[in-house]
């Protein structure tokens, strides 16, 4: 089981500032970083694989200081965003090439990386020059790369980038066995529904500071100075100004919003365990039918919107 | 990392290394385009000698045919000192030299720019060994590829003097690929450790090149330039050999005119020091390196 702890990280580039004041605690399973570009994730991992030391503060992978320890670099396996490849080698060769590295024999080295890269379904064109690779494909070798060696700590930036269905829902398969024998993942993607789908940890970050880090639906709870949203769509559209004015009666409801041209209404509550308790009890006095309700309280979608973008819906 | 492992780790590490080094080096347009430069003292050869080979004078002496100029001396002293000279601009003169600072920039800089250095900084490689197997790999495709074309354009000079005149003379040829040798192990591993502290290193290697090593070794204070211990083994070797050099030939006097040439023996080992130095120099620059 391996442990991830950053201890106030600040990291500069020259005036330019990567991260400020990071601190972090990424236990085993999947965690995901989340943020726009240029927000510090990819420093954030950097500090973390020892690429980038902190300018303040300290980082420790397993208790030890990830810049200097050369054993630690036998635990983490790391798949960035860029491609990092020499062209003109096949991929089995690529793999075999950094696994000789991790100290595997010639032959050990060459069968584990086949055996990964066809676990990653590149049986067919393995032996192919990467050159001549998809994106899918390459993909497919950063992570056959990063994992052939069984790393306890798997640092994976955008590996969904480029990536088509198949290989998406592959990946995720994968990362999601390898989060069930206890490896440590730190995840960063644009695709919150990706995120979503692997881990409710998460790590939110804008402008190299945390804004929030941890379990998301606990995030949320804690966010109760912003509301919840809650949209409902009646099926009888009719019933549209009736059930705003209704809910407005209820004294845990902040504000109503009637939006007609779309069929919805927009609820506000701080209390979102009595809106579910009750509101169906209201619905059924009123006797109105719902067809949809749609809530923004942990979605990671809302949750990244609300705190990174600083917005809510309109 | 212990020095220990790192040695048990070379026999696997080096050749997938070495392959992917030498092939990037081979494939480099760079490479051919110098090749290619290196080759025109060849073909000008070659026309020399169908232009000229009727106005030889020859002798047989125990059934080997000796050949001479035309106004009576041997012809392969003649063209042994046009190998020479042509080989101080070529083989191991400014082309080399040029060559050199590509191929540091391929085994290093591409390396930055590929961003599979990022990758080797994650992975259990020592920066040690992230150095000196590129500059082995260097200086292995580097003298394979001046030995071949001295050989070659060896043969070419002196194919006019017949095979007598080669035979006579090869101790010239082993002469030009030790200072091959030699420069390589030298001058690599400086603009290695060049490529990997500046962000234009072809710049920089050159200006080092340039003020250091040719402005310097002309200077009383020659001694701390590479260039002056690879003029005291040619000026030293071509002595034994029985040419008639002097020490100013090779730049080798300082102001009031002395000698000041190093032993040839001292000045391979001081070639070997900054080759080692600079291996360390180079690996610092790696590991204290941030992304």
């Amino acid at each position: 089981m391996s442990t991830i702890i950053f201890e106030e990280v600040t990291k500069n580039y020259g005036r330019v500032q990567g991260i400020s004041n990071v601190s972090l605690n990424i236990g085993p399973g999947v965690t995901g970083i989340l943020g726009p570009n240029g927000a510090g994730k990819s420093t954030t991992m950097k500090v973390l694989l020892g690429l980038a030391r902190p300018s303040i503060g300290s980082v420790y992978v397993d208790g030890v200081n990830p810049f200097d320890n050369f054993d630690l670099r036998n635990k983490i396996g790391f798949v960035p965003e860029y491609d990092c490849f020499y062209e003109h080698m096949s991929a089995v060769d690529y793999v075999s090439y950094f696994l000789m590295i991790h100290d595997f024999s010639k032959e050990e080295a060459v069968e584990k990386a086949e055996n990964s890269l066809i676990e990653l379904g590149l049986q067919d064109s393995m032996y192919r020059k990467i050159r001549t690779y998809s994106r899918g494909m390459r993909q497919k070798t950063k992570v056959a790369r990063a994992t052939a060696f069984n790393p306890q700590i798997l640092v994976l930036d955008e590996p969904f980038q480029g990536a088509d269905p198949t290989t998406r829902h592959l990946l995720m398969e994968k990362i999601n066995s390898w989060s069930e024998e206890g490896k440590t993942i730190l995840i960063s993607s644009h695709i919150l529904h990706d995120v979503e789908y692997l881990t409710d940890n998460i790590i939110l970050i804008n402008n190299g500071r945390v804004l929030a880090s941890g379990n998301r639906h606990e995030i949320r709870k804690l966010m109760s100075n912003i509301p919840i949203q809650i949209k409902i769509s009646p099926i009888d559209k009719n019933q549209l100004r009736p059930l705003v004015k209704r809910m407005l009666d209820e004294k845990w409801i902040t504000a109503g919003r009637l939006l007609e041209s779309e069929g919805e209404i927009i609820l506000e509550t701080n209390e979102s365990e009595k809106f579910y308790t009750e509101f169906p009890q209201i619905l059924e006095d009123e006797k109105i039918i719902v067809e949809k309700i749609v809530s923004d309280d942990d979605t990671l979608d809302s949750l990244y919107s609300k705190l990174v973008e600083g917005k809510q819906w309109k | 990392m212990e020095i220990s492992k790192m040695f048990k780790r070379f026999p696997t590490l080096f050749p997938p290394i070495f392959k992917d080094c030498s092939y990037r080096l081979i494939t480099n347009k760079l490479t051919w385009v110098l090749v290619a430069i290196l080759m025109l003292p060849c073909a000008l050869g070659l026309l020399v000698y169908y232009e000229f080979s009727g106005d030889r004078i020859s002798e047989e002496v125990n059934g080997e045919k000796i050949y001479y100029t035309s106004s009576g001396e041997l012809l392969h002293e003649d063209l042994r000192v046009l190998f020479l000279e042509i080989s101080e601009y070529f083989g191991i003169g400014f082309i080399a030299l040029l060559l050199g600072i590509m191929f540091s920039s391929e085994l290093i800089s591409e390396e930055y720019n590929l961003k599979t250095m990022q990758i080797l900084r994650t992975s259990p490689i020592h920066p040690i060994e992230i150095f000196t197997y590129r500059y082995i790999s260097g200086i292995i495709t580097g003298v394979i590829l001046l030995g071949l074309y001295s050989t070659i354009f060896y043969i070419i000079v002196m194919m006019g003097a017949g095979i007598h005149g080669i035979l006579e003379e090869i101790g010239l040829l082993a002469l030009v690929i030790k200072i091959v040798i030699l420069n390589w192990i030298g001058f690599l591993s400086i603009f290695c450790a060049i490529n990997v502290y500046f962000e234009r290193p072809y710049l920089i290697c050159f200006i080092y090149w340039l003020f250091w090593e040719q402005i310097m070794s002309g200077q009383n204070y020659q001694q701390i330039t590479l260039t002056h211990y690879i003029n005291s083994i040619i000026y030293d070797s071509l002595t034994e050999m029985g040419w008639s050099v002097t020490a100013s030939d090779y730049g080798l006097v300082n102001s009031n005119n002395d000698t000041i040439a190093t032993d040839p023996l001292i000045s391979t080992f001081i070639i070997l020091i900054v080759g080692i130095s600079f291996i360390f120099i180079g690996s610092r620059g790696i590991s204290s390196k941030q992304f």
